[in-house]
């Protein structure tokens, strides 16, 4: 049987952005299942609370609501030189993606080192009752995540500052940048389960 | 388009070298732990699936052995508690859904006439993963220290007091690992299926099969990370003292609706691949396109859906609230909508043709026979009263496996033998074929439908023997006799496999004159599949091009890189050339830094750090571009 061309691919180009690359679906995968994970964590945050009188239990105060909420914020900066790293490069700006990632990561050790200093001394471990085992393991697994994520942009940051990245190669970038907003935002919930809920449900 | 427009098309034999070379694995026994070719890949996983299925029959065996009289002493309790407990293990973890993806890897892409799958490497990843997970707990089996709890592990029994050693931890660790390999499969297969369609395949125009393939990819996306979340919590609590689901301290319930809203789902997981096989094989044999491919789709996703609503059907005895109950029981008859869509629509599809009765289409149809027992059966339990009187009997046991022996295990074998010739080149030898579906069916009815009788009688399951007075010994013993028969089915297939090997009847590139994708190159496919990529207009691309007809293809894809073509999401326009890696060593050496992790958590708790830290390691030396000097100034040029 005779084929004829009917599509000429080598006009199109090597490379794309964003939604059309399958990296992109990738890492959507692989947020839509952490977020599952985490929704799984905060279910079973509310169905342990179902079987104990006060929540958290006798004898556990409630964690105090400014330093977490402070953390929370530096958390949150922490998406913006990332932001402004994602975007500057779009318009080939590549000293942005330098010194954005750099940031960020700061921001992010200082979250980790506020967490460390908090649960240094939150007065319960994960063995004192339900509730400190599902607080610790939301935390644990958050920093966790955190962790993952300097590293993967140190990676990122190393590559941009032997300029690899440019206009036409960012999809590295961008998904980065996803996953690192992504662990921002997932924190949020996190920090209403853990701090405002505590609190709302003691009351 | 008119005939003088069109550009011919000619095979340069040196460009098919080009190609060859670049898309080649390595050879040589280092070079195996190199793969990443989605057909080698999909290989692996088919092949070792069928071990660890023959693995989970022999310890079926065991068990029927014990049971075949009262009081028997041929295994001591506890060691028939880890052989059952191994059985459910092996057959929904290590072989049901990874032979279901591994059937997805190697036809899903070829279906889609692309080269490769998104992530290569992701893929050779999972394999290892799945297959240090299943070489773990057979190990453990062997050193006499599997699990005893059941594949649904429930605590208290499953906690560090009533199961000291090491078998549940094998179990929590290895479950956590294990759910690794199907998610990352889940989601590539997610990511090719929207992105690697031949140019024009829009959505409405993808086989079955590939449409079932992602439902069962999305629902794993869903359904396994609670499981994963559960399995951690368990280990948890048995190493370093959390109480999740410690009774009094933490509630054990919340361990049976992570796992059920895990485990419920599974079986559809399970299930709808299956559903895909079998609209595609009846298309092929019945020569005419299925009936209703809409609603055939819509059913496959409103079963995705459902399939998420109904896991509390698996806890009616543990004193839920009475509106949750009848939530609960309705949702589980729903189900039962979209199923009947999906078998009346395949009845349509034979009604009036002369289908052609080949070893595929037997399995398909004892499919048939058998899932409508085993729904009917899943009607009744559905209801609160009636499940509540036969919970925990034989009537489960046989209600369970004839929905998923029937629902997939008969598909599958379908399945195999209809996709045989494309994996090897060969045919299976069809009157072999024909005593291993006659075997297979009878044995299995046989078998299994006495079950339901035992059950209502009272005969409890999971339990090691019984009592002599009862009077189901005799029963029991014909069971077991029949079990041999469903061995000798199965041993005939297998037997068939290796036959046909070096045996079989040539294939050529379509011996069943099918319609879609994956039969439209050579048996078996050459390592980057398709020499040119086709062009699809129609929902049937095969039977389109009559003999002599012009087949309209892609050009201009690289011949001496990994290059394939990128498609837009609904309608398949082409985007993009996409670069793919090539073979490399850095998804064995991740999974085995991830095995680290995992696997020495049961014996310290320092070694999930250092897994953490191998695995960055491993990551880093995965993505780091090799040729970024070269990629730099190919660029500027």
């Amino acid at each position: 049987m005779n084929r004829f061309s009917a599509i000429d691919a080598s006009k199109l180009p090597s490379y794309a952005f964003s939604h059309c690359v399958p990296i992109w679906w990738g890492i959507i995968g692989l947020i839509v299942v952490e977020a599952t994970v985490f929704a799984s964590l905060v279910i079973s945050f509310f169905y342990l609370q179902t079987n104990f009188p006060t929540w958290p239990p006798d004898g556990t105060q409630p964690p105090e609501l400014l330093k977490p909420t402070l953390a929370t914020l530096v958390l949150l900066a922490s998406a913006i030189p990332m932001y402004w790293a994602d975007s500057s490069i779009k318009e080939g700006k590549t000293f942005p993606l330098k010194v954005g990632p750099l940031i960020s990561i700061a921001l992010a050790l200082a979250f980790l080192i506020m967490k460390v200093i908090e649960y240094r001394d939150i007065g319960f471990r994960w063995d004192t009752h339900a509730y400190g085992s599902v607080v610790w393991a939301i935390v644990g697994f958050h920093s966790a995540h955190v962790l993952a994520l300097i590293l993967k942009t140190s990676v990122v940051t190393t590559l941009a500052w032997q300029n690899y990245f440019n206009s036409k190669r960012r999809i590295g970038v961008t998904v980065n940048g996803l996953y690192w907003y992504f662990v921002v935002i997932i924190w949020i919930p996190l920090y209403m389960t853990i701090y405002w809920a505590s609190h709302l449900l003691q009351s | 388009m008119t005939e003088h427009e069109r550009t011919q098309v000619i095979d340069s034999s040196e460009e098919t070298r080009l190609l060859t070379e670049v898309w080649r694995s390595p050879p040589g026994f280092f070079g195996w732990f190199t793969h990443v070719n989605q057909t080698s890949i999909g290989k692996r996983f088919i092949i070792t699936g069928f071990v660890f299925f023959v693995l989970g029959g022999l310890l079926a065996a065991l068990m029927r052995i014990q049971l075949s009289a009262p009081e028997n002493n041929f295994l001591p309790p506890d060691l028939y508690n880890q052989i059952f407990t191994m059985h459910g293990i092996t057959m929904m973890f290590l072989f049901a859904v990874p032979i279901m993806e591994g059937f997805a890897i190697y036809i899903v892409p070829l279906m889609l006439g692309t080269r490769d799958m998104s992530f290569p490497r992701l893929n050779a990843f999972g394999y290892y993963v799945y297959l240090i997970a299943g070489v773990a707990m057979y190990l453990a089996l062997f050193l006499g220290m599997a699990p005893a709890v059941g594949w649904f592990a429930y605590p208290p029994l499953a906690d560090a007091r009533y199961s000291p050693g090491m078998g549940v931890d094998f179990y929590a660790t290895v479950i956590t690992f294990m759910e690794i390999s199907a998610l990352a499969a889940a989601v590539e297969l997610i990511a090719t299926i929207f992105k690697q369609r031949a140019p024009g395949m829009s959505l409405n125009r993808m086989p079955l099969f590939v449409w079932a393939v992602l439902v069962m990819s999305f629902m794993i996306v869903f359904a396994m990370p609670p499981l994963m979340v559960g399995s951690v919590m368990l280990a948890l609590d048995r190493t370093v003292g959390t109480h999740f689901f410690i009774p009094g301290a933490g509630d054990p319930l919340l361990w049976q609706h992570l796992f059920w809203f895990f485990g419920h789902p599974e079986v559809y997981i399970i299930l709808i691949p299956a559903l895909g096989m079998i609209s595609d094989i009846l298309t092929t044999f019945t020569q005419r396109p299925v009936f209703g491919y809409t609603a055939l789709v819509l059913s496959l996703v409103a079963i995705g859906f459902i399939g998420f609503g109904l896991w509390v059907h698996h806890m009616y005895t543990t004193g839920m609230p009475h509106l949750a109950s009848n939530f609960f029981t309705a949702a589980s008859s729903m189900v039962a909508i979209p199923s009947g869509v999906q078998i009346f629509c395949w009845l349509a599809t034979l009604w009036g043709t002369r289908p052609r009765f080949a070893t595929p289409l037997l399995y398909v149809l004892g499919f048939f026979f058998i899932f409508v027992i085993g729904g009917l059966s899943g009607v009744m339990v559905a209801s609160v009263p009636f499940d509540t009187q036969v919970h925990d009997t034989y009537f489960l046991v046989a209600h369970f496996h004839y929905v998923l022996i029937g629902g997939a295990v008969f598909p599958l074998f379908g399945g195999l033998y209809y996709w045989y010739p494309k994996l090897t080149g060969r045919l299976m030898n069809e009157t072999l074929g024909k005593v291993s579906f006659w075997l297979t069916f009878i044995g299995f009815n046989l078998t299994f439908f006495p079950m339901h009788y035992l059950g209502l009688q009272g005969m409890p399951r999971r339990v090691y023997t019984y009592l002599e007075p009862l009077g189901w010994g005799d029963i029991n013993l014909f069971v077991s006799l029949s079990a041999g028969l469903l061995a000798l089915g199965f041993l005939s297939s297998f037997i068939n496999i290796f036959w046909s090997l070096k045996r079989g009847e040539p294939a050529g590139d379509n011996p069943w004159h099918a319609d879609s994708l994956e039969w439209g190159t050579s048996s078996p496919p050459p390592a980057y599949n398709f020499r040119h990529i086709p062009v699809v207009i129609e929902r049937h691309p095969l039977w389109e091009y009559q003999e002599g007809q012009d087949i309209p293809v892609v050009t201009g894809i690289r011949s001496d890189r990994r290059e394939l073509l990128v498609t837009s999401l609904l309608d398949a326009h082409p985007q993009y050339r996409a670069v793919m890696p090539g073979p490399s060593v850095w998804p064995l050496l991740l999974a085995v830094a991830v095995g680290i992790g995992f696997g020495g958590f049961m014996f310290h708790n320092i070694f999930p750090v250092v897994g953490f830290v191998l695995s960055f390691i491993a990551l880093a030396g995965w993505f780091w571009p090799r040729e970024l000097t070269r990629e730099v100034r190919e660029e500027s040029s």
